[in-house]
């Protein structure tokens, strides 16, 4: 286990958090994209895109070591990755009454996409906090290890 | 287990050992030089991963912010330590220079 292991768990959270954000961005952008994908013929509405978190996998090297009982830090995580960007199909499409839409179904609704402005703000702001909590981790793993290069100066 | 008597430990056997152990200066030079190669190299890998990480990012290649900020402090770090090991060494070599014969 590297003096680094810290600096690369905290590397994979700030990657993960970049995608989260990469998503909201993406679905702030198709927030009024009638016209999204052609399914069967039909355009379809922008979908919602979520993300999923799950803890990384160590090394075979380190479940190895453990095995051997030569590690005693095997306990220690490895950090978080992204296991799928799934789109939201739970939400139902807005419909929103506009007769003179070019997309207007014969009743005279359009299908909005099922983007939810104030959900995206909320999840912005939590990447935004998460992210800024990841550097300052960062940036305390890094003074720890110059102050350790201090020992006996 | 047993344990075997003292008496098939023949003094021939233990002679062998200690001249299997015996290292020459020559020898000796060689792994520490070995030793610090391979940390200056080391060294090196990581300033080199730093600088590919810098270049891509500057050419708009596919490469996030934060891994070449953490790069370029990994060098950073990597380097401090090589130089107080280097501090160390020569601060020990000048104490047993100033020891008088």
């Amino acid at each position: 286990m590297s003096i680094f292991h810290g600096m690369n768990t905290t590397a994979s959270a700030l990657t993960a958090q970049r995608l989260r954000m990469d998503v909201i961005s993406s679905n702030m952008a198709g927030m009024d994209t009638t016209r999204a994908k052609q399914v069967n013929g039909q355009w379809e509405p922008y979908r919602r895109k979520t993300v999923t978190f799950t803890a990384q996998e160590g090394q075979f090297s380190k479940f190895f070591n453990a095995a051997l009982g030569k590690n005693a830090k095997s306990g220690v995580g490895n950090g978080v990755k992204v296991t799928q960007i799934k789109e939201d199909t739970e939400t139902p499409f807005k419909l929103v009454y506009d007769p003179t839409h070019p997309d207007a179904n014969a009743d005279g609704y359009v299908n909005m996409p099922n983007v939810d402005p104030l959900k995206e703000m909320v999840d912005l702001m939590s990447a935004t906090r998460s992210y800024e909590a990841n550097v300052t981790v960062l940036n305390a793993n890094k003074s720890m290890l110059t102050k350790a290069l201090e020992i006996g100066r | 287990m047993t344990i075997s008597s003292v008496s098939q430990m023949t003094p021939t056997q233990v002679v062998n050992e200690t001249n299997k152990l015996k290292t020459t200066p020559y020898e000796a030079q060689q792994s520490f030089a070995n030793s610090l190669k391979e940390a200056i190299s080391k060294v090196n890998d990581q300033q080199i991963t730093s600088d590919n990480l810098t270049q891509k990012l500057i050419n708009g290649g596919d490469v996030e912010l934060h891994e070449v900020m953490i790069a370029s402090q990994k060098a950073s770090i990597t380097l401090n330590a090589t130089i107080e090991v280097r501090n160390k060494v020569i601060e020990a070599y000048q104490e047993i220079m100033r020891m008088s014969v």
